[in-house]
């Protein structure tokens, strides 16, 4: 746990020293962005107008909460997938990684750390979005209960395990902007943040579901919007846990053949 | 002891000629058959030139990676096997500017470090304040490296180096681009580690002169084989060099050390006599 936090305040002195305020700025704007474009093209474009068929597939809510609880959590989702994936490789090109590799610590801990202080940073655009939604028509009356609390920290768990296995394909790939931004798009896309993804083929639903932000979103929404229990979502609580275990499984494996095969690729 | 026997590594590269081609596999031999012993207290040198396989050498005596063949052993233990148990008993130092964090002060990247290795807490504060002391950075312990000369940064990586206490320190170029005195005083350190600390040190360095200084036992590989050994007198005898007396005029290093000192008001003891004597001094070569 002491190699956790160490990491947390060694990557928070860090940010606070190379971009003391900029940091703040950037993640309240884009926050801000995020709801003010879906914002004008409902209000504007749409003249606040959606068919049945949004209402049905959306169970109920209104396009703006639904746009806003997607964001939200995509935000959380993007931000935990950037930092863990490239917190190794990031150690790599400042030439700190040998370092870590020589130490008999384990990469636990490490990541842990790094989670810490990702998604304190990324608590501060997901606040954003949610005020400024709020702001803008979202009703989320139910957002501070104990099961909106438990669906946002299962979903970021599950962001966390798919980022070790991203982790992974960074190093060995020695790639951030294609894992990074192609995923990250890809994301977006087919997980039921903007729209619901009944709108899509079936098969790219079918892909959709590969990802845990497609089951954690739309059990994020129900527990928000329908006001249902965590409890009575127990399908995507399993959904999200299975996909969390796999990326676990799998991030581990590959990062631990990689570790010993790393510097030989790398500086050999 | 480490003690390494028939060492062997290849290196699988992967290249592709076009974007869609297929990747071709080539193997590169990088380090052949060696066999070295690190005993404690001593220091034992590996003089090479780029390339002769040293860098190789250093990470797979400190376990980060593999060796292909060969056994390699610290205290009659496994290292291979048991590559966390070594990893808790040994450290590197290396030459340039990487290995720390630049936005940290030299506190926060000790702490750091130190938190890799699980040290507990108040013993981690009182290291840290002994190391900062040794290598001479406690005035500038709290200021963010990036603000640090060459030499400051070199220093901090030897009081990295030394975090976990070693009992053996793998020293990779360790006065790399580094000015005479600094140099002078690090290459004092290293010896101060092995003679007065018992730490077993391996020393990679370009420097003839260094070598020569330091070491007590000296491996010199070339395309990844060990190619002669011995002390610096047993290394000398393969050529059988003969010491003659000659009259060596002052090398531009030892002019330019006496003109830093002399302004310093520091005394040399040991060119005293030369002053005396003028300018010259006698070497056996």
């Amino acid at each position: 746990m002491r190699l956790a936090w160490s990491t947390y305040r060694r990557i928070r002195i860090g940010i606070w020293r190379a971009v003391p305020w900029s940091f703040m700025v950037s993640r309240i704007t884009t926050g801000i962005i995020q709801i003010v474009i879906p914002y004008f093209i409902y209000t504007f474009f749409m003249e606040e107008n959606v068919t049945d068929t949004f209402y049905r597939y959306a169970g109920g809510a209104d396009y703006m909460t639904y746009v806003v609880l997607g964001s939200a959590l995509n935000v959380l989702a993007v931000s935990t997938l950037m930092n863990i994936g490239r917190a190794l490789i990031t150690e790599l090109r400042e030439g700190t990684l040998e370092m870590i590799l020589l130490s008999p610590s384990s990469r636990g801990p490490y990541f842990a750390g790094c989670l810490m202080e990702q998604t304190t940073r990324a608590l501060l655009e997901f606040g954003t979005v949610l005020v400024v939604g709020a702001c803008c028509g979202a009703r989320l009356d139910r957002i501070f209960t104990v099961s909106s609390l438990a669906a946002v920290a299962l979903a970021v768990f599950s962001f966390f395990c798919m980022g070790l296995l991203l982790s992974g394909v960074m190093l060995y790939t020695r790639d951030t902007y294609i894992t990074q931004n192609t995923l990250f798009v890809s994301m977006s896309l087919v997980c039921g943040i903007a729209f619901p993804i009944q709108y899509l083929p079936r098969w790219v639903q079918c892909l959709a579901q590969i990802f845990p932000l497609t089951p954690a979103v739309t059990l994020f929404r129900n527990v928000v919007t329908a006001g249902q229990s965590i409890l009575e979502n127990q399908q995507l609580i399993w959904q999200v846990l299975l996909l969390s275990a796999g990326y676990l499984a799998a991030g581990y494996i590959w990062n631990r053949k990689q570790e010993r095969s790393l510097l030989e690729s790398i500086f050999g | 002891m480490i003690k390494a026997e028939h060492l062997s590594k290849t290196y699988l590269i992967k290249e592709k000629k076009h974007i869609f081609g297929k990747k071709e596999e080539r193997k590169v031999p990088a380090v052949r058959d060696i066999s070295l012993e690190i005993p404690k207290g001593n220091i034992t040198g590996i003089l090479g030139i780029n390339g002769a396989g040293k860098t190789t050498t250093i990470r797979m005596l400190s376990s980060l990676i593999a060796p292909a063949s060969g056994t390699l052993t610290m205290d009659g233990v496994d290292a291979v096997k048991h590559h966390l148990w070594v990893k808790e008993r040994i450290n590197i130092i290396s030459g340039g500017e990487r290995n720390l964090y630049w936005r940290l002060t030299a506190r926060e990247n000790l702490r750091y470090f130190g938190s890799l290795y699980g040290i507990d807490r108040k013993e981690l504060e009182k290291r840290i304040r002994e190391l900062l002391k040794t290598v001479g950075l406690e005035e500038a312990a709290d200021i963010p490296v990036e603000r640090y000369s060459k030499g400051m940064k070199q220093r901090l990586q030897i009081a990295r180096g030394l975090i976990n206490e070693p009992e053996y320190l793998f020293l990779d170029e360790p006065t790399l681009g580094l000015d005479i005195l600094i140099a002078k005083e690090i290459r004092e350190l290293i010896l101060t580690l092995a003679k007065e600390r018992q730490k077993g040190i391996l020393l990679t360095t370009h420097y003839i002169s260094e070598a020569e200084e330091l070491c007590d036992y000296i491996y010199v590989l070339d395309q990844g084989q060990i190619i002669a050994r011995g002390t610096k007198a047993e290394l000398k005898e393969i050529f059988k060099a003969k010491p003659r007396l000659v009259v060596q005029e002052m090398s531009l290093e030892e002019v330019l050390m006496k003109i830093i000192k002399q302004s310093r008001g520091e005394t040399d003891e040991e060119h005293c006599a030369d002053n005396e004597g003028g300018n010259y001094q006698t070497t056996a070569v």
